[in-house]
C-alpha cells in the first residue's frame, strides 16, 4: 500500500479549542443525520408512511369525536367540539405535535440497534461527542419524519382558514416550541439507552401516556388533576399550549412567556441529564463491557 | 508505545485480565496469543478505551486514557474479524465518509485516504453498492479500511482475516507489514498462527488472563521445547537398529509399525539441532532399511498448546 494520504487530526491533545470541538460536532451532527436517513428513512414507502399514518390517525379522532358536536350544551363546555373546523384544527396541531415526539421514540427505538449491529463500540471507541451523536440522531429522526406532516398541516389549516396569528414571527416561535423539546426529549431517551441495555421498555412505556396525558386529543381540563399533574411534565404537554394557543388563539410572546420559559427549562434539563446519562452510562459500559451485550 | 502495568480486569468479580504488563512499540507488530478466553480481547479493548481496568496502568504514546480518553481515540483504532461493524443501509464510501466525520479527518484528506483505502482492500469497484448487498469478506474489507479511517498511530487487530478469502487474508498480512515498517504499532490476535510466526517479532502468550510466556517465535518454541521432529519408517526393527538408534540419542523414541510382516518401527526424535541425516546414517549402519523420511518443522501452535498445557497444570 502506500501511503496513507497525509496525516489525520492526531496530533494536539485531548483539551482542543472551543472552535475546535464546536466544529467536530457540527461534522458529528451532520454524519449522524446523513447515518440515519440513508438507514431508515432511505426508501420511498418510508416517506409515505410519514404522511399516511399520522394523518390516518387524525381522520380515525375526527371521526370519532365529531359526534359531539351534536351534544346538547357542548359549546358551553368545550366551545371548540361545536365547531368542526376548529376541532379539526385541534386534532391536527396535537396530531402534528405528536409526530414531533413520537419520531423521537422510534429514533430511540433505531438507536438500539446500533447495540445489535456491534456498531454502538464504535460509536464509543472514536474521539466524537456523544451527545453530538444522540442529539444528531433524534434531531434527523425529527425532521424526517415530520417535514411530510408538518407540510400538510400548514396547507389545511390555510384551507380551513382556522389560523389566527397575532405576529407573523409567531410562527417561528411555534416551530422552535416543538423543535427544541422534541429534540432534547430525543437525546435524553437516547441516552437512557447508553446506560442501560433494558431501556428500550420506557419509550412503550413513555408512549401512550404521551398520547393521552399532553391533550393530543382531547384539551387536559377534561382529564382528571392526578393525570393533568403527571403529564405537565411531559415536554409535549408544554409544547402544545404554545403551539395552540399561537396558531389558533392568536396569543403573542407575551402571553405565552410562562410555557416558553418552562419549555425552555425543561429542555435544559433534558439535555442536561442526557449528557449525564451518556457519562454515566459510558463510565458503566467501560466497567461492565455491556456495549456488547442486547 | 504502548505500555500496560500490572493490568487487572474483572467483571463481576470473575478475573479476565490478571497483572497483565506488555509493551507495544511502534515500528513492530506484536502478537498476543492464548486460547479461546485467556482475555486477548479484553486487553484489547482496554488499550482501545473501551473497558477500564480495574487495576494497573495503560498508557498511550505517554498518555493516561482515563485521563484524555478522545487523545488517545484519535491515535488508536480496532478492527476485529467477523463483524458487523458497518451501516449495512450506507454505501461502502459512505461508511467510510461517516466514521472519517467521527475522526475529524479534514475534508479534502478524507476525500483522498477513502480513495486509497478503497483500493487498498479492493472495494473502489463497489464503493457505490450498499454494504448490505457485499459477501462477507468485503463487509470484513471495508471493516479494515474503516479502522485505517483515521490513520493511527497503534491499530488493535482481533482476528482482522477472520472469515477472509486466502488472497484477501494475504493481502492484508503485506498491509499489516508495511504498516509497521511505517512506523507503526500493531497489537495482532489471531487464531491463524502461520499468520503471527509471520507478522510477529515479538509474541505475548497469555493463559486465564495471566502472562505466560514472551519472545520471538523462535525463542518461544524453544522455551517450549519444540523442537524438528525426525521420523524414520523402517520396514524391520532388528535388535542391533534399535540399539544404533537409542544409542545415537536417549531421546528417541521406537514405536513398532505393524505392517504384513508385523516388524515395522517409527523412530522418532525431536531435537533442536539438524539431526535427520546423521540419525539415519546410524540406522542404515546398523543394517536398517528406512522406508519412509519424515521432518517436521516446530510451529508456533505447538508452543502455544504446550504454554497452555502447562498454565492448566498449573491451575491445577
Amino acid at each position: 500500500m502506500n501511503r496513507l494520504a497525509g496525516r489525520g487530526p492526531a496530533g494536539g491533545a485531548e483539551g482542543r479549542t472551543a472552535g475546535d470541538a464546536a466544529r467536530h460536532a457540527v461534522k458529528v451532527f451532520r454524519a449522524e443525520a446523513l447515518k440515519q436517513h440513508r438507514q431508515i428513512f432511505g426508501s420511498k414507502l418510508v416517506v409515505f408512511s410519514m404522511l399516511i399514518w399520522p394523518l390516518l390517525t387524525l381522520v380515525q379522532t375526527y371521526y370519532t369525536l365529531h359526534p359531539l358536536a351534536a351534544t346538547p350544551g357542548i359549546a358551553a363546555r368545550w366551545p371548540l367540539a361545536a365547531d368542526p373546523e376548529r376541532l379539526l384544527a385541534f386534532l391536527a396541531t396535537g396530531t402534528l405535535g405528536f409526530t414531533f415526539f413520537f419520531s423521537l421514540v422510534q429514533s430511540a427505538w433505531h438507536f438500539s440497534m446500533e447495540r445489535q449491529n456491534g456498531t454502538l463500540e464504535l460509536l464509543f471507541l472514536a474521539p466524537a461527542s456523544r451527545l453530538a451523536v444522540v442529539v444528531a440522531n433524534g434531531f434527523g429522526a425529527l425532521v424526517q419524519n415530520a417535514w411530510l406532516f408538518a407540510c400538510f398541516s400548514v396547507a389545511m389549516f390555510t384551507l380551513l382558514d382556522v389560523v389566527n396569528v397575532a405576529h407573523p414571527g409567531m410562527y417561528a416561535v411555534v416551530f422552535l416550541a416543538m423543535l427544541v423539546p422534541a429534540v432534547a426529549w430525543g437525546a435524553f431517551l437516547n441516552s437512557l439507552l447508553i446506560f442501560s441495555r433494558d431501556a428500550a421498555f420506557l419509550y412503550t412505556l413513555l408512549d401512550d401516556p404521551m398520547w393521552f396525558a399532553s391533550g393530543v386529543r382531547l384539551p387536559t381540563f377534561a382529564l382528571p388533576g392526578w393525570l393533568r399533574a403527571a403529564g405537565s411534565v411531559l415536554p409535549l404537554t408544554g409544547s402544545l399550549v404554545v403551539v395552540r394557543g399561537a396558531l389558533l388563539d392568536g396569543q403573542g410572546i407575551a402571553d405565552l412567556a410562562w410555557p416558553l420559559v418552562w419549555l425552555a427549562g425543561l429542555s435544559g434539563a433534558l439535555l442536561l441529564a442526557a449528557a449525564g446519562a451518556l457519562k454515566a452510562g459510558e463510565a458503566r459500559a467501560q466497567r461492565t463491557g455491556q456495549l456488547r451485550l442486547f | 508505545m504502548i505500555e500496560t502495568k500490572h493490568l487487572r480486569k474483572e467483571f463481576g468479580g470473575k478475573v479476565a485480565v490478571e497483572d497483565l504488563s506488555l509493551t507495544i512499540p511502534r515500528g513492530r507488530v506484536t502478537g498476543l496469543l492464548g486460547l479461546n478466553g485467556a482475555g486477548k480481547t479484553t486487553t484489547i479493548k482496554i488499550l482501545a478505551t473501551l473497558l477500564r481496568p480495574t487495576s494497573g496502568t495503560v498508557t498511550v504514546g505517554g498518555l493516561d486514557p482515563g485521563n484524555t480518553p478522545h487523545a488517545v481515540r484519535r491515535r488508536i483504532n480496532l478492527i476485529a474479524g467477523g463483524e458487523r461493524m458497518v451501516y449495512a443501509r450506507m454505501t461502502g464510501r459512505e461508511n467510510l465518509w461517516y466514521f472519517g466525520q467521527l475522526y475529524d479527518v479534514p475534508g479534502k484528506l478524507l476525500k483522498t485516504r477513502i480513495g486509497e483505502l478503497l483500493e487498498l482492500v479492493g472495494l473502489t469497484a463497489a464503493a457505490g453498492t450498499r454494504v448490505e448487498q457485499y459477501s462477507r469478506g468485503m463487509t470484513q474489507r471495508l471493516s479494515i479500511a474503516r479502522g485505517l479511517i483515521n490513520d493511527p498511530d497503534y491499530l488493535l487487530l482481533d482476528e482482522p482475516t477472520l472469515g477472509l478469502d486466502a488472497p484477501i487474508a494475504r493481502d492484508l498480512r503485506k498491509v499489516v507489514a508495511e504498516l509497521a515498517e511505517r512506523g507503526k504499532g500493531v497489537l495482532l490476535t489471531s487464531h491463524y498462527l502461520a499468520e503471527v510466526e509471520q507478522l510477529c517479532e515479538h509474541v505475548y502468550v497469555i493463559g486465564d488472563g495471566r502472562h505466560l510466556a514472551e519472545g520471538t517465535p523462535g525463542e518461544l518454541m524453544a522455551q517450549t521445547g519444540c523442537h524438528r521432529r525426525v521420523r524414520i519408517t523402517v520396514s524391520e526393527l532388528t535388535p542391533e537398529v534399535e540399539a544404533a538408534a537409542l544409542a545415537f540419542d536417549d531421546r528417541v523414541r521406537i514405536a513398532p509399525q505393524a505392517d504384513e510382516h508385523g516388524t515395522g518401527a517409527v523412530i522418532e526424535l525431536s531435537h533442536p539441532g539438524d539431526v535427520a541425516g546423521a540419525l539415519t546414517t546410524a540406522v542404515i549402519a546398523a543394517g536398517g532399511a528406512p522406508s519412509g523420511l519424515e521432518i517436521a518443522e516446530p510451529s508456533l501452535e505447538d508452543a502455544i498448546l504446550a504454554l497452555s498445557d502447562r498454565s492448566v497444570a498449573v491451575v491445577a
